[in-house]
Parts: C-alpha cells; sequence; structure tokens
C-alpha cells in the first residue's frame, strides 16, 4: 500500500486514544461527543418549552403540567453529530522544503483522518488549489483508512492556490456547518485571511493548522539572489543579506500572528507547525495543546 | 608517486588554466543564485536594491570545490598517477627488429629472422615486468608493430609474426622514428636494434643520427650469395619480334663465385651464359629472344647461395600486335613497296570487288575506289571518285603546286615537300570535323578526319604523282597509320625490378599523361619531376607505367637487398641487456581517480546542480545536517 510508511503501529494505537474536538454548538442529529446549545433528544437535561402538537408526550414534564395545568416540555441538551470537513492543501508551494511541506501535510491528513475515523466521526478530505479538488468521505471506523492513505498517496502538489475561491466553493457545496481544519501554509497571491474569515462567519469552526519549512520563516542564503515564485513563476532579483533576514522573519510571523488572530477571534484554533518537527510530537503536543484533539 | 604522462608543470599548467575558467564560469553563472520559493510577499517586504557596482562573488563555495576537486582529480588520472618512488619507475623500451630482405637469408640450418626473433625474445624476458615495451618493425618503412604495452603475450606474438619483406632496411629513419617516440614517452629507457646492420649504401653517405640509449643486438652470419639485381626486356625497334633482354647480377659475398645465368621462355631454354662474378661486384649479361607470342620469361642463376629469392625472375612478355592494314587495290604492286616495308603494318591487298565491310583489319586503304557501304573501322581513301566521295569536291585542278603542310596536326608531323607539283588533283572541300592536312593554292587536297572512326581523304593518288619520289611519302603513311592506330607503335618495354623505391626517366614521354596501375587496376601514388617518375612499392608486385608513348611494364619481383654494413660507433651498447631486478609494479590509479572525479561531480549535481530534484530544493548550504538527512532519505544511510 502506497503510503503505510506514513504513520506506524504504533503511532496508530496512540491516535486511537485521542478525538476531534470542536466548541462550537452545531445541529444535528445525536450520536457525537460533544454537547450542543441546540436542544433535542439528549440526556442532560437543558430547558422547558411550551408543548405544541405533535411533540413527544414522553418529554412532558407532567409535575409541572399537575402545578400549572399547562404543558410544558422538557428540552434536553443534544450532542449532534456535527461534519468535519478537512482542507488539504494541494498547491506548488507546498513542494517545496525539506521535508516537502506536502509530505508532512499528508501525513498529519492522515492521521487526522484515523482520528475521525476511529470515532466515527464523518470526515470529508478535501484537496485543493484553485478551486476544491475531488473529496474524500472517510466514515465507518479504522478499516476504511486505507482508502484514504491510497487517496492521499495519489496526491501531487501542483497549481496555485486562491483561498477566496476556495472558501466560495466550499460555501456552495457544504452547505451544513461544522468543524473546518485546514491544513496550509497559507501563502498565496490573494488574501487568505479575508477568505478565512469569510469561512467562519459563514459558522464554521476553525482550526488552522499552518506548515512552514525552515526555508519558508528564515532563509539560509545571502548574497545575489534571483528568486523564483513556485506557484506563480514570478521572478524577483535582490540583495539578501542578515537584516533583510531579520525583516523577512519579522514579516513572516507577522503573518503567523494574523492567521492566528483570525482562528482565535473566531472562536476556532490555530496551530504553526515547522516541517522539522517530528509529527508525532506535533499530534500529541501541539495539536493537543491547542484543544484541536483531545484525548 | 609520479604522474606517466604528464610532467608536473604540465599538470600544474592545466590544474592552473582549469581552475581559472571554473572561477570565471562561476562568477558569470553563479555570482546570482537562482532558488525556488513558496511566495515573494515577504521578499519584496526586505528587498534592497542591488549595488549597481557591486562586485561579483563566488556563491557558492563548496560547490566549487567540489568541482575543482573533480578537475583536478580528472587530470591526475589522465596523467596516470601512480604509486610508488621514481626509481621503481617502469620504463619505456622500443625493440627495432630488422624485417629487411636480407634477414631471409639462410645461415647454416635457420634463417637471420629467426635468430632475430629468439634475440628479441631474449631481450625481452631480460626486462622488467613492469616496464613497457613497444616493437617496430624496420624495412624501407618503419612500422610499429604494437604500442607500448607490458603485454608480454601480445609483444612475443607480434615478433612471431614478424617476417622479412622485400624492401631493404632504411636504418636512419628507424633509428629517427625511435628516438622521437621514446623522448614522447614519460621515463624512457633503452632503444634495442635488432638486425644484420645491412644498409642501403646511400645511408653510408649519410650516416643515421645515433639517438641516446641504443642497444645492437648484431644477428651475425657471414654468406655467398648472388642475386638477380635488374632485368630490363625492350623490343628492338627495327625488328619488333626480337627483345633485347638485359641482366644484372651482383656477387654480395666476399668470394669470386662462377654462376650460369639460364634463359627460359615457356618453359623452354632460350639462352644461358656463364658469369664470373668477383667479390662485391656487379656483372651485365645479355640475351635476345626473337618471339612474336606472350608468354613467360625466366632468368635463373645456377647453384644455392644464401638468398633463394633474387637467385630468378620471371616476366611476362606481351604478344606482338601489329597493325593489319587491308588494302583494296588494283595497283598492289605499286602499293606494296610503301606498306610492306614497315615491320609493325601486316598488309593484305584484295581486288575492290572483295569489298567486306566487317572484314578483321585495324585499318582499311581504299585506292580510287568508293565501296557500297562504308568501312566501320580506320579508313585511308586515295583519290575516291567524285561522286561518291567522302568529301565534297570542289573543283578539279592540274599542275598545282603543294605550296603547304600543316605540320601541327600529327599527320603531317615533321612533313616538308619543296616544288613538288601535282599533275592533277581535286580540291576537297573540309567538313566540320576535317583537318586539312596537305593544300594547294586553290585549297586542301588531303583530310584528316578525327572521331570514330578515323579518316584520311587524298584528293590525289600519291603514287601517281611526283610524290612518290619524296622522302615525306613514307612518313605521310607511318604518321597516318601511328595517328589511326597509337597502341601498335607504343613503347614496350618490360622491366624486373627490386621493391621498394624506383626511378624511371621517361624522356620525351613524360609530357603527356601519365598513371601507374597495379596488375588489380589500381592506381599506385608516383612523383613526376623533370620527366623523371619515382613510386615506391613494399611488396612484390606488377605494375604498368602508362604514358602517351607506350606502356613499361615493371615487375618488383626482386627482393632489395642491401650491399654495406653498418658499423656502430663506440657509445653504442651492444649484447643483451643486463638483468634488471623485477621490480613491484606500480600501482595505476586512474580508474580509482577517474571514479572519484564521478562522485564529487554527482554529488554536487545532486547538491547545486539546476537539473536536481525538487524534493532536493532544500538549503544549499552544505552542512553536515543536511549531508546527514539527504544520506537518510537515499537510504545510503540509516537513521
Amino acid at each position: 500500500m502506497p503510503g503505510h510508511d506514513w504513520v506506524n503501529q504504533k503511532f496508530l494505537e496512540r491516535l486511537e486514544r485521542l478525538a476531534l474536538r470542536w466548541r462550537k454548538s452545531f445541529p444535528g442529529l445525536i450520536g457525537g461527543r460533544n454537547a450542543s446549545h441546540f436542544g433535542g433528544p439528549g440526556m442532560e437535561f437543558l430547558d422547558h418549552r411550551h408543548f405544541h402538537y405533535g411533540d413527544d408526550l414522553r418529554a412532558v414534564n407532567w409535575r409541572a403540567y399537575l402545578r400549572f395545568e399547562k404543558l410544558f416540555l422538557k428540552v434536553f441538551r443534544i450532542e449532534p453529530h456535527a461534519p468535519v470537513r478537512l482542507l488539504l492543501d494541494a498547491s506548488a508551494s507546498m513542494e517545496l522544503g525539506a521535508p516537502p511541506k506536502f509530505d508532512y501535510a499528508r501525513r498529519l491528513a492522515a492521521a487526522l483522518s484515523y482520528v475521525a475515523l476511529v470515532r466515527l466521526d464523518a470526515l470529508v478530505l478535501v484537496p485543493f488549489r484553485e478551486g476544491l479538488e475531488s473529496v474524500m468521505r472517510c466514515v465507518g471506523g479504522r478499516h476504511r483508512f486505507a482508502p484514504v492513505i491510497e487517496f492521499l498517496a495519489e496526491l501531487r502538489p501542483a497549481g496555485r492556490t486562491s483561498f477566496l475561491e476556495v472558501a466560495r466553493q466550499f460555501v456552495d457545496r457544504f452547505a451544513d456547518r461544522g468543524l473546518l481544519v485546514v491544513i496550509s501554509d497559507f501563502l498565496d497571491e490573494g488574501d487568505a485571511l479575508k477568505a478565512l474569515q469569510y469561512l467562519a462567519d459563514f459558522g464554521h469552526e476553525l482550526v488552522l493548522i499552518q506548515l512552514w519549512s525552515e526555508q519558508d520563516r528564515v532563509p539560509p542564503w545571502e548574497g545575489r539572489l534571483n528568486l523564483v515564485d513556485a506557484e506563480s513563476g514570478a521572478a524577483l532579483e535582490l540583495d539578501f543579506d542578515a537584516t533583510a533576514r531579520r525583516q523577512y522573519t519579522a514579516a513572516f510571523d507577522a503573518y503567523c500572528e494574523a492567521l492566528r488572530r483570525v482562528a482565535l477571534s473566531n472562536g476556532g484554533r490555530y496551530v504553526g507547525l515547522p516541517t522539522t518537527l517530528d509529527l508525532e510530537e506535533a499530534v500529541f503536543g501541539l495539536l493537543a495543546g491547542a484543544g484541536a484533539v483531545e484525548a | 608517486m609520479s604522474l606517466l604522462n604528464l610532467t608536473l608543470a604540465q599538470f600544474l599548467g592545466l590544474l592552473g588554466a582549469g581552475s581559472a575558467l571554473l572561477i570565471v564560469l562561476y562568477l558569470l553563472d553563479r555570482s546570482r543564485r537562482r532558488q525556488r520559493v513558496s511566495t515573494l510577499r515577504f521578499w519584496v517586504e526586505a528587498n534592497r536594491a542591488p549595488e549597481t557596482r557591486r562586485r561579483r562573488r563566488i556563491q557558492q563555495w563548496p560547490s566549487l570545490l567540489l568541482q575543482w576537486l573533480a578537475l583536478a582529480l580528472l587530470l591526475a588520472a589522465l596523467g596516470d598517477l601512480r604509486v610508488g618512488s621514481r626509481g621503481q619507475a617502469s620504463r619505456d623500451h622500443i625493440l627495432v627488429l630488422d624485417t629487411s630482405a636480407w634477414m631471409g637469408a639462410r645461415a647454416a640450418d635457420r634463417t637471420l629472422m629467426v635468430e632475430a626473433r629468439e634475440l628479441a625474445r631474449a631481450c625481452l624476458r631480460r626486462l622488467p615486468a613492469g616496464d613497457r615495451v613497444m616493437l617496430v618493425r624496420a624495412d624501407a618503412l618503419t612500422t610499429p608493430a604494437t604500442p607500448f604495452t607490458e603485454d608480454r603475450a601480445l609483444l612475443e606474438e607480434a615478433i612471431a609474426r614478424s617476417q622479412p619483406s622485400a624492401t631493404a632496411l632504411r636504418l636512419g629513419r628507424a633509428l629517427a622514428f625511435a628516438d622521437r617516440l621514446r623522448r614522447s614517452g614519460g621515463n624512457a629507457g633503452e632503444i634495442v636494434f635488432i638486425g644484420s646492420g645491412r644498409i642501403a649504401p646511400e645511408e653510408l653517405a649519410q650516416p643515421a643520427r645515433i639517438p641516446d640509449g641504443l642497444r645492437f643486438l648484431e644477428v651475425r652470419g657471414e654468406m655467398d650469395n648472388c642475386g638477380l639485381r635488374h632485368v630490363v626486356l625492350r623490343r628492338d625497334p627495327q625488328d619488333p619480334s626480337l627483345w633485347r633482354i638485359l641482366a644484372r647480377v651482383r656477387n654480395y659475398g666476399r668470394r669470386p663465385q662462377f654462376r650460369r645465368l639460364r634463359l627460359a621462355f615457356g618453359g623452354s631454354p632460350a639462352g644461358e651464359a656463364v658469369l664470373s662474378l668477383p667479390p662485391d661486384s656487379e656483372h651485365e649479361a645479355a640475351f635476345s629472344l626473337r618471339t612474336q607470342a606472350a608468354g613467360w620469361l625466366e632468368l635463373r642463376l645456377s647453384g644455392r647461395d644464401a638468398l633463394a629469392d633474387d637467385d630468378a625472375a620471371v616476366l611476362e612478355l606481351p604478344a606482338l600486335r601489329p597493325i593489319r592494314l587491308l588494302a583494296y587495290t588494283r595497283q598492289p604492286e605499286s602499293l606494296r613497296p610503301l606498306l610492306a616495308t614497315n615491320p609493325w603494318v601486316r598488309v593484305e591487298f584484295r581486288p575492290p570487288e572483295a569489298y567486306d565491310p566487317v572484314a578483321a583489319a585495324d585499318v582499311v586503304l581504299l585506292d580510287q575506289f568508293c565501296p557500297p557501304e562504308l568501312p566501320r573501322i580506320h579508313s585511308v581513301w586515295l583519290d575516291p571518285p567524285a561522286d561518291r566521295a567522302p568529301a565534297a569536291v570542289r573543283r578539279s585542278v592540274s599542275q598545282a603546286r603543294l605550296s603547304r603542310w600543316r605540320t601541327e596536326h600529327p599527320v603531317a608531323a615533321g612533313l616538308r615537300t619543296r616544288d613538288l607539283w601535282l599533275a592533277s588533283a581535286r580540291v576537297l572541300t573540309p567538313a566540320q570535323d576535317d583537318v586539312p592536312i596537305a593544300e594547294v593554292d586553290a585549297g586542301p587536297v588531303i583530310l584528316a578526319r578525327a572521331g570514330r572512326p578515323k579518316a584520311v581523304i587524298f584528293g590525289f593518288q600519291p603514287l601517281a604523282t611526283a610524290m612518290r619520289y619524296e622522302v615525306a611519302l613514307p612518313l605521310l603513311f607511318a604518321n597516318m597509320l601511328r595517328w589511326m592506330a597509337p597502341e601498335a607503335f607504343g613503347l614496350q618495354e618490360v622491366l624486373a625490378h627490386s621493391a621498394g623505391s624506383l626511378t624511371l626517366e621517361l624522356g620525351e614521354d613524360g609530357g603527356g599523361e601519365v598513371r601507374v596501375v597495379t596488375d588489380g587496376d589500381h592506381s599506385l601514388p608516383f612523383t613526376l619531376e623533370r620527366n623523371r617518375l619515382e613510386l615506391f612499392t613494399s611488396s612484390p608486385q606488377q605494375v604498368r607505367v602508362l604514358t602517351s608513348a607506350g606502356e613499361r611494364v615493371v615487375s618488383f619481383a626482386l627482393p632489395e637487398l642491401a650491399q654495406a654494413r653498418w658499423s656502430p660507433p663506440a657509445g653504442v651498447r651492444r649484447g643483451l641487456p643486463p638483468l634488471r631486478a623485477q621490480s613491484s609494479p606500480r600501482l595505476g590509479l586512474w580508474p580509482w581517480l577517474a571514479l572519484a572525479a564521478g562522485a564529487c561531480l554527482w554529488l554536487e549535481g545532486r547538491l547545486y546542480g539546476r537539473f536536481r530534484p525538487a524534493a532536493a530544493h532544500g538549503p544549499t548550504r552544505l552542512s553536515w545536517r543536511a549531508i546527514s538527512g539527504w544520506l537518510r532519505r537515499t537510504g545510503v544511510a540509516r537513521s
């Protein structure tokens, strides 16, 4: 099976203890783990409301009826089965780095998919470039992990990124709100922040996982450089020295901070991962620490 | 440690030039590093305008270092770097083996060549196994038989395949060639000349320059030998059926010899001469042989001597082929003195009624007769009837004076008459290809028509005019026949000569086109200067020298034997070389150096090349971390 060495057996066993976690309340069918503010047929009492014709008589609070001679219906907190979508950046900029960011992103996506499969979450893998690519629905338990690996293994990084177009297509295709995990370097020519804000405004809970290679953050070169954009092919000539490197890194960090603010201000989470970081450490350390997954 | 193919200065010079070129290329090509990045948005903020006069700097020192290392390793491989001290260095020797014709001479029970081969093998065994040896065969040409090699089996095989040639030794050329080879090599060894030392006499006048490190292994053999040096066969100009034969015999020994020289034609004895030959002298013997037929002529010296190849010469004689002239005339008796006196012409007279247009002949003569069908061979028309003449008759004249001969034409070459009056003649009108040969005041009376076939038309019967008393008449007929059938009058000469170079004096014949062809009709190169033709052949064969005047057949059937003996100067070493201790062969490193250079280039290409895989577009700063990571990725090392 291609990609079988992305995650080893020991790592998978550790992943089985994890679960994807979201904070927002989503409507939906019962069967999930996270409580919602929406009322419905649950176990934990939430509120009373007036009885309407057609309501379930088993939820009528007969004690209140005896006291007030009015029919009140007990409303319970539901734990809905919220949809989980994982947007995976497959643009050309992801192939850079050592190791390539895309390899790291695929391994991370595989790990999160396994977590979702084990917890019987309805995960949809959505690669994207300038728009959404063909999707992969991961449901049905851990024995459906192999097709996920095959799907990820066939992906090749290419093309440009357009977050605005991706956000528009995503909203069109996936009407129901849910958890949205975005694995990307968030480096596009447009305004990715605006697109992410649009997705958050639509009601999705964002988990932004930003990947960068060391050369993305701290370029190791010096001197006269002829730079070529991996996605657009645009070229730039410049002299690069230690001062310029500091300015570059500061600009990069500022962008990361802007991403983090977009996520947190909308009730989401942000995790920045250098590709040199071990994947297991990234999942059980940074992702768990940020609350994207919980044990 | 030393370089075999390059001196240290050459190595350093090449390395310096290559390094300079490498740095220039780096400064031109890699001073601006091309990098592929995820985005340009942060770079724009960090961008600073390039300084306009900034000096070019090398950006990728490790890359330059790797390429320079590869260059140095390649140069060392080309220079054949060897491990070991200079004293243990192998030397390059040259064995010059005499393969001249004289080496085929037999002394006692074996030839000199066999003895020379044994000496060469003995010399080879005395040389250290690590020394490289080249075998050069020397006769009139100097031919390398092997390259410089340590392969003794290859050298033994080349020695065994060396055979006596047909030419004499040119020692000066052989030693000069060996000296050039010796100077061009790295660690020069000896030049070992193995042979009898018999050289051509002209080399005694210009002694060979003795190169350094020459050793002479003499093949001794005092022997008696007599042989044919030169044989010339030529037809008698007055009697073409008679061959004049001249043979030159030489006694190469130091004792007088009495030998019989026998001549045989077609296997039958045709002559014999007893020759008394003083030591180291030549004698000429003349024979004559009358025959018109073709056949093999053999000249053979009686008795046995050291070399049998020069005791006999076999030559092929061509048949005599005179011109067949068919004369249709009613006055054969008047024409007979004119035509039958030429020994190269065979005349047959017939009456005009017996005319046959397809009769077997070379030339037909029509005396006052015009046949119903024109002849298909060369023809001579004497006063043809005016109404059917091959040339239009303009008018008839009487008592006309022959005023002019066109002597520039071959038919009229050398002709001259004075106050020759023609009693009657017809003035002819020349056609387009006709050339007037003789003219009266009214116009031409003799025309020559070129083309195929040729024709000469007389407007008068020469024997009926005063021209029959002129010398010009037989000359005119001789010229006509030579013009019509030049091959029949051609010079025929057969020579037996020794192989090697030959000089032929062509005389007046060399003015026209000259061709030299072998029996297989292949052209042989030659030089022609002042009518002197020089050609060279190293093997026995028969060649034909074709000139406008005829054909010379040269049979290079006799061996070219040197007559003089070379005496080496006092400084030349003699005898087999002393046995040297077998040093351990020095280790040649060039394959490993070439592999290391290739590995350096491959590593440089992987780390810094433009076409390295996309996964390798990481940081190009050479660090142990990067190298170890790359090794882990490629599976060379395990983490």
